[in-house]
């Protein structure tokens, strides 16, 4: 086994530099880390602008910066879809969820639910919801992480995973929420000033004329054996399986425990909505300029890097930034795709901190303190349970990555995460805080309908067995052709839950739906931030 | 079951229901739903629209408005649009009615919602559900 190929001096530099800053802030953060609210929650100190951009870090992974420019790059139009998905999937948020949750809720999903449901079966659904919305996501930006560090870096994909894994642990363990927060907040800085710049490099060959853009790109577009297109179809064949990942992508952020985690660490409902905002802001900006950056390479790059740009067109971006630069073994050229290459790994450093601390609440906060230890356990205990668990999930991430190799489909596993997300953790969160009648059994019904039905449908989609995206007729189950499952799993998601709900008695659930709907709706009883900051 | 079965949540005196009768907290839920719900069948109901174009007009959204900007582009634009003016007008909207209409109906209330009574929230909470020290009336197992 050769573990340093051929290593990037310079890349290796940046990526000290960026990791440097990082366990500096981890540094700094890890005396702030002792009690619950300090490690879940920052505190509740951080401001509504700071986590705006903690939730354009937490959200923006290496799959929306490379996956999403590369698939632009390849495919045209296709690729933007996802980008229009993943931001009007904030307004699901912002309208639905970020001020009831920062209202209602402390640390978890959980807590939302076992406001006015019995409190056991509760947790156990909203942690199995987070925990496998979180696996899925965590184990595909290892991968991912593996693959990009071993090309880029020239690092081996086992030790890049391993690396990749230690650093995220140590933000998490030692920094908890703060840490995380910050990492999150420099990456978003970095990467939104690494697009920025690109596109300036690029729109600077056009004469700034977004026009000529489409133009140069679309001539590109045309040499033979190119996917690219100005218009839709080229990468997402089946129209209704392109429905389907539409429905999936808007409603599935509203369900990712890391994003809605954010919104405790606020210090008010008021700061979690302009949050959102922010983020709204910073992530719609990045799609616009992640079209620049596609189309770039397409123009630039021609047809005759798509060869170059690996599987997906992942590595379009990174190569378009040394073209930029200079070109190969230019230094520019060396410093541009350096500097990409170290942005994208704090990219996924950011993310995957983000995910492995919203698992270990689900782990620690719903699982130990609530139900095996029944809240009697000290302050101090579940935090140590909390970086217990951190450290066991992120061990386990990392030897499934490592053991899955770079076979794992990544972005099937993220369509996954986002699937389930929406399919079981969205209709049971929306329908405790609105639905009066809701009760304990719809919500174990609507969770488990939600996970069983998108991983059965994930398990039996041609993707898996082997066709391609879009092409109905290579899978083993030629009725089913679906490769999102988002169309009939969330549906299913919500049915559970009402014909949960119908199906049972349960009196207190309706009597304290009105405390919750309460303080949801007002922010009275809610959370405050600690006193010190 | 090992919930603490005394109540022992001062915020207990809080009446909830109270303030949800409150005509404050009947114009605040009305004032929000009536901007929130059409927003929402708004929002969603223009971005499935365009990932229908998508799905199943390709030729359509493929045709030129201007030289290599297609109708597909110029929709997908009107997303990122909508998104940001919804979002700066529910901003604007919370700070003008609904944030001084919650601040309202729970006016009466806020003296209960005490540091003390928090801290007995706290210790509650770590005991166990809230649910279950808010609603002395846990149902039977």
């Amino acid at each position: 086994m050769i573990v340093f190929a051929e290593i990037n001096t310079t890349a290796v530099i940046v990526f000290s530099i960026v990791l440097a800053i990082t366990l500096v802030i981890t540094y700094w953060a890890s005396k702030r880390a002792r009690s619950t609210a300090e490690f879940y929650a920052a505190g509740r100190g951080i401001t509504g602008f700071q986590n705006g951009l903690a939730i354009s870090g937490d959200y923006l992974s290496a799959a929306s910066f490379l996956g999403i420019a590369g698939l632009i790059y390849l495919y045209g139009f296709d690729g933007f879809l996802y980008s229009i998905g993943f931001l009007v999937a904030f307004l699901t948020v912002m309208f639905l969820l970020a001020e009831r949750m920062r209202n209602a809720g402390k640390y978890t999903i959980a807590d939302v639910l076992a406001f006015r449901l019995r409190e056991r079966p509760a947790r156990v659904a909203a942690a199995l919801g987070t925990l496998n919305v979180a696996a899925f996501y965590l184990i595909a930006q290892m991968v991912g992480a593996g693959v990009l560090i071993e090309k880029l870096v020239g690092i081996d994909f086992t030790l890049s995973v391993l690396l990749t894994g230690t650093f995220m642990l140590s933000y998490v363990v030692f920094g908890g929420m703060l840490a995380t927060t910050w990492v999150q907040i420099i990456k978003a800085v970095l990467l939104m000033a690494c697009i920025v710049v690109m596109s300036v490099f690029v729109l600077e060959r056009v004469g700034f004329n977004p026009i000529e853009l489409f133009n140069e790109a679309e001539t590109e577009g045309k040499a033979e054996g190119s996917t690219f297109s100005l218009g839709p179809g080229t990468f997402l064949k089946n129209p209704i399986d392109t429905v389907s990942l539409g429905l999936a992508l808007v409603l599935g952020t509203a369900g990712l425990p890391h994003i809605l985690m954010r919104f405790f660490t606020v210090p008010d409902a008021k700061a979690a909505r302009s949050s959102v905002v922010t983020a709204m802001f910073i992530i719609g900006f990045f799609y616009l300029l992640t079209t620049v950056i596609g189309f770039g390479a397409r123009a630039i790059l021609g047809q005759g890097g798509v060869e170059a740009a690996g599987k997906g067109g992942n590595l379009a971006a990174p190569n378009l930034a040394e073209e930029l630069g200079g070109g190969a073994g230019t230094t520019g050229g060396d410093l541009f795709l350096a500097i990409v290459a170290g942005i994208a790994f704090a990219t996924i450093l950011a993310v995957v901190a983000g995910l492995v601390l919203s698992a270990s609440g689900a782990v620690a906060h719903d699982v130990w303190s609530s139900i095996i230890r029944k809240g009697r356990d000290s302050d101090r205990e579940e935090v140590l349970a909390a970086k217990v668990a951190a450290l066991s999930i992120g061990a386990i991430a990392m030897a499934v990555a490592i053991a899955g190799g770079e076979g794992l489909n990544v972005s099937f596993m993220v369509g996954l995460a986002f699937a389930i997300a929406a399919s079981a953790n969205f209709p049971a969160l929306l329908l405790a805080l609105t639905w009066p009648r809701f009760n304990t059994t719809g919500a174990v019904t609507g969770v488990a309908f939600g996970i069983v039905s998108a991983l059965g449908l994930i398990i039996i989609s041609p993707i898996v067995w082997g066709g391609a995206p879009g092409a109905p007729d290579t899978g083993a189950f030629t009725w089913y052709d679906l490769n999102n499952p988002g169309l009939i799993s969330i549906p299913l998601g919500f049915i559970g839950c009402v014909v949960g709900t119908l199906l049972s008695k349960e009196r207190g659930a309706e009597r304290s739906f009105h405390e919750l709907y309460v303080r949801s709706e007002t922010g009275l009883g809610a959370e405050r931030a600690l006193a010190e900051h | 079951m090992a919930e603490p079965t005394t109540q022992r949540d001062p915020g207990g005196e809080i009446d909830w229901q109270a303030i949800e009768a409150s005509p404050e907290f009947q114009e605040l839920v009305r004032k929000r739903k009536a901007f929130v719900l059409p927003g929402t069948i708004f929002f969603l109901a223009w971005y499935m629209g365009f990932i229908l174009l998508a799905a199943y007009a390709e030729e359509f959204m493929s045709d030129r408005v201007y030289e290599g900007l297609t109708v597909g582009y110029c929709l997908a634009l009107t997303q990122f649009v909508m998104v940001l003016v919804l979002g700066l007008m529910y901003l604007s909207r919370s700070a003008k009615v609904y944030d001084p209409l919650a601040a309202k109906a729970i006016e009466r209330w806020e003296h209960l919602d005490t540091d003390e009574a928090r801290a007995g929230r706290v210790a509650d909470s770590r005991a166990g559900s809230r649910a279950a020290t808010t609603t002395p009336e846990e149902p039977p197992r």
